[in-house]
């Protein structure tokens, strides 16, 4: 079965980027198609919409988007993608995936541009929505039945967890290595933590960059991309499984801001556009404070950052700043908080611009257990994130529970 | 302008009583080497530019001001552009819109074959003050 | 002479300069160059990345790629031109001209070329089409 997108743009025929677009949906087994409408009903559309942009090209979107609403045109899932930097198109494409989402049960995400498209993004997302299309009552599953075991092979850490009847028994990480011994190493230590045979586990999920690997290796049940399980596992840790959510994992070498609706992601952004933005920036300053990352957060929960402005993000240069601001005699405590301030602020401004933040913000990974990135992340954004419990295991704990869906 | 080839709309005006039907039998009465395709709102005809050209001023021989004719970008069939593949391109909408308003082109031009001049609108001045005080006192 | 014409997919105004006479400029000529020019099986749609880089001439990297695009189709055709005609309050643009920004950004810089421009009101009434007709006839039949 071929599944059908539909497209609602702005600007991509005249971006060099429509040819990227319909080549990332072919190499999912899906096809870009475009809900025809009549150039009579683009003005009621609009009146209907509420919201009157200048360009013409807006209005179609919106006119194309009310024959999904209504039903009168036929597609699996939508995306919708317009112009970086525009600012009229930002505030129809966000209201339009609003506006489908209230008015159908397509999944939706959402992009926005740039002539230097991103292909694996753009890839990773039609994979996704591909994934929401084919496996929809998969990932509404909320609860984990049976024995299974999810592996997360990340590219920093592996991760495994063993879960029975909705509650994680066993669990255990450790550095990426080889990615079949770092997984079978901490699959092992979860198995017997959780007092389980490997014969007794019904079915494993894999996911991360070593998931194909993996999934080949342990005869797994669900290979699937991190974006959709990670989200699965997030809203399951936290407990926010129904309603809209945020979630945000800042990684050592990419981070990922993923909203989702009713545990189903439907717009993310995902980047590793900058080392000033990320788990190794904290490293870095961990060193240069001479403490271990571990202790970073609750030394930055004691500090002010505005006591030791930083006034560069970058990796290099920022933590040139620290140097200069320790040799100003700062307290260690302000520069700590100053840090995690800094990969907050750029997170905030580099990534959460391109999504609409909802509320609840779930924080995940393994920087989600630096206290001090958590409170910083929350004075950004106006609200403390959730930290689940395990927040470091989403990965795992979303390959585990999606796989005993297809026991 | 490529001399290679030209891909051409032929549109028929609404007000015009021609249907897609017999300008595509006009064109291919004409015996030419160019591709003619029937549309919704006329035809696309593609050849080497002289030969397009050369059907679009036979086309006018008979129909001068009811067939209305642009370039096409991409030739016909093309999966890019074809509506049969992906639904309709943006452009989709333009067409249908400018196709309305040839009507009024036709009318505009026939007149303007019968002689009708532009002529500028007398110009609108505001009424004096106490013409219009006198017209408030009247009413 | 070498006519621009904003809309510059605009049907209407294609027929009605080629009618009179001249050579209209239209983004359906140009970018049928790119169509039939490029040597790769399945080229881009409209633009190629190098346009959109050529965008840069006519706007910074701060304006949205669209509008670069299409500046890069346009821009040239403006530099081109000897007239221009411009259908002011076009009830419609859809496709190449559904960038309002791009449209604004077009008519500043036929404006900034200093050539003949004429400008036409769209017609609402069969009377005014007669007014636009004759109008532009008169335009295109002055320009020597």
């Amino acid at each position: 079965m071929t599944i059908k997108i539909a497209q609602l743009s702005c600007g991509t025929e005249y971006s060099s980027v429509q040819y990227e677009i319909e080549k990332a949906a072919r190499s999912v087994g899906a096809k870009i198609v475009y809900p025809d409408v009549s150039a009579a009903d683009i003005d009621d559309a609009v009146r209907r919409f509420g919201f009157n942009p200048r360009s013409p090209q807006l209005k179609l979107m919106i006119a194309r988007a009310a024959q999904l609403a209504d039903g009168k045109y036929d597609a699996d899932a939508v995306f919708i993608t317009t112009c970086f930097r525009c600012a009229e198109a930002a505030l129809v494409r966000n209201e339009l995936r609003r506006f489908i989402q209230e008015n159908t049960r397509l999944p939706v995400v959402t992009y926005s541009f740039t002539e230097r498209l991103k292909a694996s993004q753009l890839l990773t997302r039609m994979e996704a929505l591909v994934t929401i299309v084919t496996r929809k009552e998969l990932l509404a599953r909320e609860r984990q039945t049976g024995i299974t075991v999810g592996i997360d092979s990340g590219s920093s850490t592996t991760k495994a967890v063993v879960m029975e009847n909705n509650k994680i028994i066993g669990k255990d990480w450790t550095p990426s290595g080889d990615v079949v011994a770092s997984a079978t190493l901490v699959l092992n230590n979860a198995l017997e933590m959780a007092g389980i045979e490997m014969k007794q586990v019904e079915a494993i999920g894999t996911t991360g960059y070593g998931r194909f690997t993996l999934g080949d290796h342990f005869n797994a049940k669900l290979v699937q991309e991190e974006l959709t399980v990670n989200s699965k596992g997030a809203v399951w840790l936290a407990d926010k499984q129904r309603g809209e959510a945020t979630i945000i994992d800042i990684g050592g070498m990419d981070n990922k801001a993923i909203t989702v609706r009713d545990g189903v992601p439907d717009n993310f952004t995902m980047g590793g556009i900058c080392a000033g933005a990320s788990g190794r920036f904290l490293e870095m300053t961990s060193k240069r404070l001479k403490i271990e990352v571990t202790q970073l957060g609750a030394l930055a929960d004691q500090g002010n950052w505005r006591n030791a402005k930083m006034n560069s993000y970058c990796s290099v240069f920022g933590i040139q700043d620290l140097v200069t601001t320790l040799g100003e005699g700062k307290r260690f405590e302000d520069v700590a908080a100053a840090a995690c301030h800094s990969v907050a602020e750029q997170v905030y401004e580099q990534q959460l611009q391109e999504i609409d933040v909802r509320r609840p913000i779930i924080q995940v990974g393994g920087t989600s257990l630096i206290s001090g990135l958590v409170t910083a992340v929350g004075e950004v954004l106006g609200e403390r994130p959730i930290v689940p419990p395990d927040s470091q295991y989403i990965g795992a704990v979303g390959g585990a529970l999606l796989s005993s869906g297809l026991l | 302008m490529s001399q290679e080839r030209e891909t051409r709309l032929f549109m028929i005006s609404p007000r015009s009583m021609l249907t897609p039907d017999q300008l595509v039998r006009m064109v291919h009465a004409f015996g030419a080497a160019a591709i003619v395709k029937e549309t919704c709102y006329g035809c696309l005809v593609e050849g080497p530019r002289e030969l397009v050209l050369d059907i679009l001023s036979k086309v006018r021989e008979t129909y001068p001001n009811e067939v209305f004719s642009k370039v096409r970008a991409y030739p016909c069939s093309d999966p890019r552009r074809c509506r049969a593949q992906h639904g309709t391109r943006p452009g989709y909408a333009q067409l249908e819109e400018e196709w309305e308003l040839l009507s009024r082109i036709q009318y505009g031009l026939e007149n303007i074959e019968r002689g009708a001049k532009y002529e500028a609108p007398a110009e609108r001045k505001r009424i004096p003050v106490n013409d219009f005080k006198r017209i408030c006192e009247v009413q | 002479m070498k006519i621009f014409i904003d809309p510059p997919n605009s049907l209407v105004l294609f027929d009605l300069v080629e009618r009179f006479g001249h050579e209209p400029l239209s983004a359906m000529a140009a970018i049928q160059e790119r169509v039939d020019n490029l040597e790769v099986d399945m080229p881009p749609m409209n633009v190629t990345l190098d346009d959109v880089v050529r965008g840069l001439k006519y706007a910074g990297v701060e304006v949205p790629s669209g509008i670069r695009g299409r500046l890069a189709v346009w821009g040239p055709l403006i530099e081109e031109a000897d007239a221009a005609i411009i259908m002011d309050d076009c009830p419609y643009s859809f496709g190449c001209v559904g960038c309002e920004r791009s449209n604004l950004m077009v008519k500043y810089l036929i404006k900034r070329r200093g050539i003949p421009t004429f400008h036409v009101s769209y017609p609402e009434t069969d009377e005014q089409a007669v007014d636009f007709v004759a109008q532009t006839r008169e335009f295109l039949e002055g320009l020597e």
